[in-house]
C-alpha cells in the first residue's frame, strides 16, 4: 500500500528529473508537465480521504497522518484545495511557457518547487514548512535567471528578502509555544505578532519591502516570475493561514488588523501610482501583482469569514491574469529584445496580436475590471468596504485605475503604425508568435477570464468553502 | 571518536574568545576585501570558528555537520570563481595560478595604492553595525545563549545584511546570505537542536550557494562579469 501524500512529494521530483532529460523533445516536455500537474491537482481533491483506491494495480490511501523522515505529514481539507491550486496553477504556467520555449528551466525546477511547497503545507510542526518554503524560494533562482542574459538583480533581491523573513517565522512558533505555557507573559505574544507581520510582509512583497517584485518581473524569466507570483505566493498565503489556525491568539491582537489593512492599502496605492507611470512591461506586470496581493490583504483585514473568502477568491483567480501577462510579455520581448522598454515595441501589435491580447487581457484581469476574472473579488470587496471604510474602497479603485492606465499606455504604443522592413516583421513574427497552438492556448485563457468574470459562481463557492475550513475568524 | 570529541570540547573551552575574534575578523575581511581567493579562505575559516562556537550549545557531531556543509558551499564558490576567472582570462597565456606571486602582488597593491574608498566605506559601515550589535546583545539578549554568543549572532547577521546591501555581484550576495544564515543558525540551534532542522538549514545554504553560483556562471557566459580583482 502506498501513502498518497508521499506521492505528492516524490512524484514531482521524479517527473522533474525526467523532464530535464527530455528537454530536447519540446512537445514531450510540455505534455508531460501539463499532464502530470493537472493529474496530481485533480487527484488530490478527487481521491477520497482515508479510503484505499486501486490505481494500476497499486493500492493508494489518501489522507490521515503519514510519517516521513520522522515528521508528520497531515492532509486536511484545506490543504487539499491549497495543493490542488498549486498544481493546477503550475499546469497553467507550463501550458503557456511551453508555447514560448520548452528548454526553460521552469519545467524541471518548477516540479522540484512543487514538491517542496506541497511538503511545506503538509508537514507539521510548521517550522519545517517554513524551511521547505524557503528552500523552494532559493531553488527558484535557477528558473528565474534568463539563459544567456546578465544576472538578474531582481532575482537576487527576491531571494535575499525572502531569506530575511525566515528567522522571524521560525521564532514565532517557539515564542507561541512558550506563551501557551506562560499566558501571563504577554510580551511573548507581542513579539510573535510583530515577527509574524514583519516576515509575511517581506514574503508577500508589502511596501516598503516590495522592491524585488517589479525588478524580478522585469529582468527575470516571465513565466518563472508568474510561477513565483502565483504558486509561491499561494503557498505563502496558505502557510500564513496555517500559522493563524495553529495560533489563533495572534489574530486577537489589537493592532493585527490595522497592520494588515495598512500594508494592503499601501501596496495598492504604490502599485497604482507606479503602474501608471511605467515604461517597461515587466515592471508593469510586477506592479499588477503588487496591487492584487494588496487587495487580498485588505480583504483579509476585514477579519471575517466573508473577508477571508474574498481574499481567497482573489488568490484563486490571480494566476489567470498573471499567466496571461507573462505570456504576452514573453512574446513581446521576443520582438523587442530583452531590454523590455516600451519604446522598442512601437507598433508590434500587428506582428504579435496574440501576445498583445494576452498582455492586455492579463492586465484587465489584474485591474479587476468587469468581464474579467479579477472583477468578482474586487466587486465583493468594494461592497464589503464601502459602508465603513469608503476611503479604503476608493484607494482600491484608484489602484485599479492606475494599473489600467499603464496597460492602456502600453497598448497605445503597441498599436502605433510604424513602417518597418518586411524582413524584420517576418523574422519578428516568427520569433514571437509560434503558430496556432499559442493562439488557441491564449484564446482559451482569455475566454476563461471572461467566463469567470461573467459567472463568478463557478469559483466563488470554492473560495467560500475554503474560508469556512479556517476557524480563527469564527465567532 | 570519543577522543576527538573530548579534544574538540577542550579546544572549545580554551578557544571561545579567539573563535569570536576569528568570526569578527573573517566577517570584516569578507566585507572589505574584493579578492575572491581571500574571501573564500575567509569564509572557510569563518565556518571553522562558527563550528567551534556552536559546540557550546549543541553536540560536537552536529556542529561538525554544519561546518562540513559550510565548507562544501565554499567549494562550490571556489569552483565557480575559478571557472569564471579562467573564462575571463582565457586569452592571457601568461596567467599562472601560483600563490606566491599573487600574494606579493596583493601586498604591493596595498603598499602603493593604500585602502580603496569602497573598502574604507565598508569598514566604517561595519563599525556602525558592530556598535549596533553590541547594543543589541546587551539590551535584547537572545534566549538560551550567552551574551558573547548573542553578540556573535548579531554581528554575523548584521554583517550579512550589510554585505547584501553593498553588493550586486551574485557570489558576494550569496556570501552575505550565508553569513546572515550562519548568524541565525548559531542562536537557533540552541533553541531547536533537531537534526532535521540542521539538515534543512544546511540544504537551504547549499541551494543558495548553488543558485548564486548559477547566476555567476550565466554572467560569465554573457561576458557581463566585472573584473574580479
Amino acid at each position: 500500500m502506498i501513502a498518497g501524500l508521499i506521492l505528492f512529494l516524490i512524484l514531482p521530483v521524479a517527473v522533474g528529473a525526467l523532464v530535464y532529460g527530455f528537454q530536447r523533445w519540446g512537445r514531450v516536455v510540455v505534455v508531460l508537465s501539463v499532464g502530470v500537474t493537472t493529474a496530481l491537482g485533480v487527484a488530490i481533491v478527487m481521491l477520497p480521504l482515508g479510503r484505499t483506491v486501486t490505481l494500476w494495480g497499486r493500492q493508494i490511501v489518501m489522507g490521515g497522518s503519514v510519517s516521513f523522515l520522522g515528521r508528520d505529514l497531515i492532509l486536511e481539507d484545506a490543504d487539499r484545495i491549497a495543493i490542488a491550486f498549486l498544481y493546477l496553477t503550475a499546469a497553467a504556467v507550463f501550458a503557456l511557457a511551453g508555447q514560448a520555449s520548452s528548454r526553460r528551466l521552469i519545467f524541471p525546477v518548477g516540479f522540484g518547487m512543487l514538491s517542496l511547497l506541497s511538503g511545506s503545507l503538509l508537514i507539521r510542526p510548521l517550522i519545517y514548512g517554513v524551511l521547505l518554503l524557503e528552500m523552494a524560494i532559493s531553488l527558484s533562482m535557477l528558473a528565474l535567471q534568463v539563459e544567456g542574459a546578465p544576472h538578474s538583480q531582481g532575482v537576487l533581491q527576491y531571494v535575499s528578502f525572502s531569506l530575511l523573513a525566515m528567522p522571524g517565522l521560525l521564532l514565532v512558533q517557539w515564542l507561541m509555544d512558550r506563551y501557551a505555557v506562560t499566558p501571563d507573559n504577554v510580551a511573548l505574544r507581542e513579539t510573535a505578532v510583530a515577527l509574524l507581520a514583519f516576515s509575511f510582509a517581506i514574503l508577500l512583497g508589502s511596501v516598503p519591502f516590495h522592491m524585488w517584485l517589479p525588478s524580478m518581473a522585469d529582468d527575470g524569466d516571465p513565466f518563472a516570475s508568474a510561477f513565483v507570483l502565483t504558486v509561491n505566493h499561494g503557498a505563502i498565503w496558505f502557510l500564513l493561514l496555517a500559522f493563524l489556525e495553529a495560533y489563533p491568539d495572534l489574530t486577537t491582537h489589537a493592532r493585527f488588523g490595522s497592520l494588515v489593512s495598512g500594508a494592503g492599502i499601501a501596496m495598492v496605492g504604490v502599485g497604482g501610482v507606479m503602474g501608471a507611470a511605467q515604461q517597461r512591461l515587466g515592471r508593469l506586470m510586477g506592479y499588477g501583482a503588487l496591487i492584487d496581493a494588496g487587495v487580498g490583504l485588505v480583504a483579509f483585514s476585514v477579519f471575517s469569514q466573508q473577508g477571508l473568502a474574498i481574499s481567497l477568491l482573489c488568490l484563486l483567480v490571480r494566476p489567470i491574469g498573471l499567466v496571461l501577462m507573462a505570456s504576452g510579455l514573453a512574446g513581446l520581448r521576443a520582438l523587442g529584445g530583452r531590454d523590455g522598454g516600451i519604446e522598442r515595441l512601437c507598433g508590434v501589435a500587428r506582428q504579435a496580436p496574440w501576445s498583445t491580447l494576452a498582455f492586455v487581457a492579463g492586465g484587465v484581469s489584474l485591474s479587476g475590471l468587469p468581464v474579467s476574472a479579477g472583477f468578482a473579488g474586487r466587486w465583493a470587496l468594494y461592497r464589503a468596504l464601502s459602508p465603513a471604510q469608503l476611503t479604503s474602497a476608493l484607494i482600491m479603485m484608484g489602484g485599479s485605475v492606475g494599473l489600467m492606465t499603464g496597460v492602456w499606455r502600453s497598448l497605445s504604443v503597441l498599436l502605433v503604425r510604424e513602417d518597418r522592413p518586411s524582413e524584420e516583421i517576418e523574422g519578428a513574427a516568427a520569433a514571437g508568435e509560434r503558430g496556432r497552438i499559442k493562439a488557441i492556448v491564449v484564446a482559451l485563457f482569455v475566454a476563461a477570464s471572461a467566463i469567470l468574470g461573467l459567472a463568478p459562481q463557478l469559483l466563488a463557492p470554492i473560495a467560500t468553502r475554503l474560508a469556512g475550513l479556517y476557524t480563527f475568524f469564527a465567532p | 571518536m570519543q577522543f576527538i570529541s573530548e579534544l574538540l570540547t577542550r579546544l572549545v573551552n580554551i578557544t571561545a574568545v579567539p573563535a569570536m575574534a576569528g568570526v569578527l575578523g573573517t566577517a570584516l575581511l569578507l566585507l572589505v576585501s574584493r579578492d575572491w581567493r581571500l574571501n573564500i579562505l575567509a569564509l572557510a575559516a569563518q565556518y571553522f570558528f562558527v563550528m567551534l562556537l556552536m559546540t557550546r550549545t549543541v553536540r560536537v557531531e552536529m556542529a561538525a555537520v554544519k561546518g562540513l556543509i559550510g565548507w562544501v558551499t565554499c567549494l562550490v564558490f571556489y569552483v565557480t570563481e575559478q571557472q569564471a576567472h579562467v573564462a575571463m582570462r582565457s586569452g592571457d597565456a601568461s596567467e599562472t595560478l601560483s600563490l606566491e606571486p599573487w600574494f606579493r602582488a596583493r601586498l604591493e597593491g596595498w603598499r602603493t595604492e593604500g585602502i580603496s574608498a569602497q573598502a574604507a566605506f565598508s569598514f566604517m559601515a561595519a563599525a556602525v553595525v558592530g556598535v549596533a550589535a553590541l547594543a543589541l546583545a546587551t539590551s535584547v539578549p537572545l534566549p538560551e545563549v550567552s551574551t558573547g554568543l548573542a553578540l556573535v549572532c548579531y554581528l554575523l547577521s548584521g554583517f550579512g545584511v550589510l554585505l547584501l546591501g553593498l553588493s550586486d555581484e551574485p557570489l558576494r550576495v550569496g556570501v552575505g546570505l550565508l553569513m546572515f544564515l550562519s548568524g541565525f543558525d548559531l542562536c537557533y540551534t540552541a533553541l531547536e537542536p533537531s537534526l532535521i532542522v540542521t539538515g534543512l538549514l544546511g540544504a537551504i545554504m547549499f541551494v543558495v550557494a548553488l543558485g548564486t553560483a548559477y547566476l555567476k556562471s550565466s554572467e560569465t557566459v554573457t561576458g557581463d562579469g566585472a573584473a574580479l580583482q
